[in-house]
């Protein structure tokens, strides 16, 4: 049995911090199916299909401007495939 | 021997806080949240102030404008002392080094006459503006209501400190390093005509018992000055050979953009309170007209100066300040009168 590219996991690994919380709590926002699991030092945020993050979100968020390049900092690992990846917003989802 | 690694999550006992838990729920707050809401003192006050018999040292009611819950009003810059002082620490760096290069290269000699003037005349004397605003500031800090509200006054209060600094060390490299240019700013500010509307504006709002009205007040007579001075001129100055005025006025106009940001989020919550909205709105429109009416006559004393000086159409660039802060607060659904045509 095989599970479709929208079944299937995409998630994040994000280090917890003061700074990453904004980042963290943005991506429960845009993604409302996700869900949030704290690790040691790590948050993993999963969701079915797609994962979302936009630059308003967390700026709104964060308090003051934030580039996505930005989220690089943030992210410790990461599963799916990182589709778009541009000013606005990163979205991570499978291919295949 | 062997090891078996393997990790243990183990759950905090407390999140953050029970009154933060109560309004967002039981996750982690920020640290903007966890120092700033619920602070504000409100119960077991022991000195009673004499001088307001009918209220409590601090009291709700020190204003006619009121949030049904005072932590309505986030600061979106979310500033506590950490980020508001980094912050802060970058404008003044900014601007020192601007003002190295400026002394470096003897820009300021090389500033044409008229915009010398205009720097002397109009500028140099707006320390002493500022001056006011860090005090009408410091009264919001005070008699203000809700830690989200005092907090931002009180940052701002420190703001105009540096704002009235940063002119005043214009005006020191711009005497070549002495202090004369500043005392004759002084003097204009007693004595010039041009800058009497202005001083008698702020001397008002010094003795304005109600802060809500004299933050409101102060904030349209720095929407006509700002967008001013430091806006348009700058355009301005670029045209008229003035390089120098413009690299002065983009520090105090990114200021400007920083300062905007909480009081429009003020104003937002303000007009949107879900019990006191409709008051607001109404009490806003009357407190704005009367301060839009003197701000005009003041931002326009200067326009005139400004355009005798350097460059034409300042008095229409307060004219249309003053409409888009019409503007702004008719779209907030405050009943703003009609402009004259």
């Amino acid at each position: 049995m095989t599970s479709t590219t929208e079944q299937r996991f995409v998630g994040v690994d994000i280090q917890e911090s003061e700074q990453n919380r904004a980042v963290v709590e943005a991506i429960e926002e845009t993604n409302p199916d996700c869900t949030v699991q704290h690790l040691p030092g790590l948050v993993r945020i999963k969701c079915a299909g797609k994962i979302v993050i936009t630059r308003d979100s967390v700026e709104e968020k964060l308090g003051r401007d934030w580039e996505t390049h930005e989220f690089q900092m943030a992210i410790v690992s990461y599963f799916g495939h990182i589709k778009d990846w541009d000013d606005d917003e990163i979205v991570i989802a499978w291919d295949h | 021997m062997q090891y078996e690694l393997r990790t243990q999550v183990i759950e905090p006992k407390r999140k953050t806080f029970d009154n933060l838990v109560a309004r967002y729920g039981d996750r982690p707050a920020s640290r903007y949240q966890e120092g700033s809401i619920d602070i504000q003192a409100t119960e077991n006050f022991h000195f009673r102030p004499l001088w307001a018999p009918d209220k409590e040292i601090y009291d709700e009611t020190f204003s006619v404008l009121r949030l049904t819950d005072p932590y309505s009003f986030l600061d979106p810059r979310q500033y506590y002392y950490a980020p508001y002082v980094t912050s802060r620490a970058g404008m003044f760096d900014a601007f020192s080094a601007t003002l190295d290069y400026l002394e470096e290269r003897g820009m300021f000699d090389r500033l044409p006459q008229a915009w010398s003037d205009l720097f002397q005349t109009v500028v140099l004397p707006l320390r002493h503006y500022e001056s006011a605003a860090q005090m009408v500031s410091c009264d919001t800090a005070r008699f203000g209501f809700g830690t989200t509200i005092t907090q931002c006054a009180a940052y701002a209060a420190f703001d105009r400190v540096g704002n009235a600094q940063l002119i005043s060390r214009v005006g020191i490299s711009l005497g070549g390093g002495s202090a004369d240019l500043l005392d004759a700013a002084k003097t204009r500010w007693l004595d010039d005509g041009a800058l009497q509307p202005l001083r008698r504006l702020a001397e008002e709002l010094l003795v304005e018992r109600d802060w809500g009205k004299s933050l409101v007040a102060l904030d349209v007579a720095d929407q006509l000055l700002y967008p001013l001075l430091y806006t348009y001129l700058d355009e301005a100055a670029l045209n008229g050979g003035a390089g120098s005025y413009s690299l002065i006025a983009q520090h105090l106009s990114h200021w400007f953009k920083d300062q905007r940001r909480w009081l429009d989020a003020l104003y937002r919550a303000w007009t949107t309170d879900p019990e006191l909205g409709e008051t607001n709105k109404v009490l806003l429109a009357e407190i704005v007209e009367t301060a839009l009416a003197k701000a005009q006559g003041a931002a326009g004393a200067l326009a005139s100066r400004a355009d005798q000086l350097v460059t034409s159409g300042c008095p229409a660039a307060v004219t249309q300040s003053a409409a888009n802060i019409r503007e702004f607060f008719l779209a907030l659904g405050v009943p703003m009168r009609e402009e004259k045509p």
